[in-house]
């Protein structure tokens, strides 16, 4: 079953009068219950684009979104969905566990239960010895992890995470690559845009490559493997994109 | 509405911790106190000054604050990126736009309730208590206020802080001088230019109608009949002003 279907995205960004940038192009694919899917693509390709479009953050300039059989501005079904954005920036003023409790309760969590769930969340992303410390004191890879807290918070169906490893040592990446896998198992349905493709190699079951706002590419990473004739990802990665980019000289 | 007041506490507490409006606070108090500097005044005088003083004081840094949070309560958050977290919960824009307001108020309350305490104090000090009218003086002064506020805090729904300020700035200075646009109004002859006054005396929020120290300051009092209407004025104004500001942060692009 598809708990995100997304049909012939397009994102133009209106920079001054005449000018237009393209953000996404004509973009369409599904993300099915259980699974991790990553977003692949240089820098620029709209993987943020599309992850703001589908938290209905960005307004899109044409297609349809649908998340849980809701469109994406649907307040009941946001309840279902974490999100962690790219370079995370919270609250200056505020500490690890008042951010949390601040998010919770937007979601209407009772206090008795968001209480509980940050303790284990600050523990689960090792924040726990620093919880009297402002956010503004945060180096940026502790930014990244109480943003996958904070993005756990309403204990989700659907997360969706920018570059959720960036900014992290290899240990906390690693730690980051054994959670989702774990949240998986617990069931739970993953969106993510990543640069790091081996990481994206080890724990996606799907992927789709994103170039210029254009899809190039999407499915199981070995059966795009074989289409392309390619050597592993990263030969794949370079593949799709050289050949887009060869048809766009032609033209 | 529950999330909206989440939004305004939140917006509170950052700004309570951020320390920077205690400044203003701080030469406000400067300010009031200085005016039961003039000794050579008699008492009565001396009275007079101080309330004076005191009332415009409050007013005017009761402004500066005003513009200053909600100047900047909406670009911080779009500027810090916390707005995509925000705005992936389960909360309306609008949401979003109240919350705000609230915070806005809330910091607003506080900051006005501390400087007219400290108003009050001196009064007792000087050992002539309040009367009504000194508070009716204040509650109209806080109700402009909230609509400097919310004013400021609507442009920032749709335009640049650098412009936000100035032409909030400059609606404070026009708004107090709306009765001399309409005084034009009546005397000018030119059928169009009578009715662009008019049109501006009515677009432009009436800051002055809340102004009553200057009676009250010489011992005349002000009816609540009058409190009740400017109040009610103010209301009507700052629906107006929210409808406008929940309908441009919709659309909105971030
Ligand atoms: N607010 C904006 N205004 C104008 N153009 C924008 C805006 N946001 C993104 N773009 C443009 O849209 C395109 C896609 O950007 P996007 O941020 O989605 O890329 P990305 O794949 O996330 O890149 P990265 O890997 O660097 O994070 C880029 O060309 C970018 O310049
Ligand atoms: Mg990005």
């Amino acid at each position: 079953m598809s708990v995100i279907e997304i049909k012939e995205l397009t994102k133009y960004y209106y920079i001054g009068r005449n000018k237009v940038v393209i953000g996404l192009e004509n973009v369409s694919f599904n993300v099915e219950e259980g699974e991790i899917y990553g977003i692949l693509g240089p820098n620029g390709s709209g993987k943020t684009t599309c992850l703001k479009l589908l938290l209905g953050i960005l307004y899109p300039t044409s297609g349809e979104i649908s998340i849980l059989g809701k469109n994406q501005f649907d307040i009941e079904m946001k309840k279902n969905v974490g999100f962690l954005p790219e370079n995370p920036y919270y609250y200056d003023y505020l500490t690890g566990p008042e951010l949390l409790k601040f998010y919770g309760k937007l979601f209407e969590i009772p206090d008795k239960i968001i209480n509980k769930r940050i303790e284990k969340l600050l523990f689960l992303v090792k924040l726990h010895e620093v919880k009297k410390l402002a956010l503004k004191h945060y180096s940026k890879g502790m930014l990244e992890r109480i943003g996958l807290a904070a993005s756990l918070i309403n204990d989700p169906k659907i997360l969706i995470l920018d570059e959720p490893t960036t900014g992290l040592d290899p240990i906390g990446c690693i730690e980051t690559r054994d959670l989702l896998i774990q949240l998986k198992k617990e069931g739970k349905t993953i969106l993510l845009s990543s640069h790091f493709l081996s990481e994206v190699e080890r724990v996606c079951d799907r992927i789709t490559i994103f170039h210029r706002g254009y899809l190039l590419a999407t499915g199981k990473l070995d059966e795009l493997i074989q289409k392309y004739k390619a050597e592993g990802l990263e030969d794949l990665f370079v593949k799709t994109i050289q050949e887009f980019d060869q048809k766009g000289e032609k033209k | 509405m529950k999330k909206a007041w989440l939004i305004g506490l939140n917006t509170f507490k950052e700004s309570l911790r951020k320390k920077t409006l205690y400044i203003l606070l701080v030469v406000a108090f400067v300010v009031i106190g200085a005016s039961k500097a003039f000794s050579f005044l008699t008492a009565e005088e001396e009275l007079k000054m101080i309330k004076d003083v005191s009332f415009s004081g409050i007013e005017f840094f009761g402004a500066l604050i005003a513009i200053f949070i909600s100047l900047t309560a909406i670009s911080n958050e779009i500027e810090k990126r916390t707005i995509y977290t925000l705005f992936s919960k389960p909360i309306t824009r609008q949401n979003f736009f109240i919350g705000k307001l609230f915070g806005t108020i809330l910091i607003l309350l506080l900051n006005f309730i501390l400087m007219s305490l400290f108003f009050i104090g001196l009064l007792i000090f000087k050992k002539s208590p309040p009367d009504i009218q000194v508070f009716k003086t204040l509650l109209l002064i806080f109700i402009e206020l909230i609509l400097i506020g919310s004013i400021t805090l609507t442009v920032a729904t749709f335009a640049s802080d650098a412009f936000n300020v100035i032409f909030s700035f400059f609606l404070y200075i026009v708004g107090h001088l709306t009765s001399y646009g309409n005084q034009l109004a009546d005397r000018t002859e030119n059928l169009i230019l009578k009715g662009l006054w008019k049109v501006l005396y009515t677009v432009v929020p009436n800051y002055e109608n809340f102004n009553i120290r200057d009676k009250v300051v010489v011992g005349i009092d002000v009816s609540w009949q009058y409190v009740f209407k400017t109040g009610i004025y103010g209301i009507l104004y700052l629906a107006v002003i929210l409808l406008i500001g929940s309908y441009f942060i919709q659309k909105r692009e971030i």
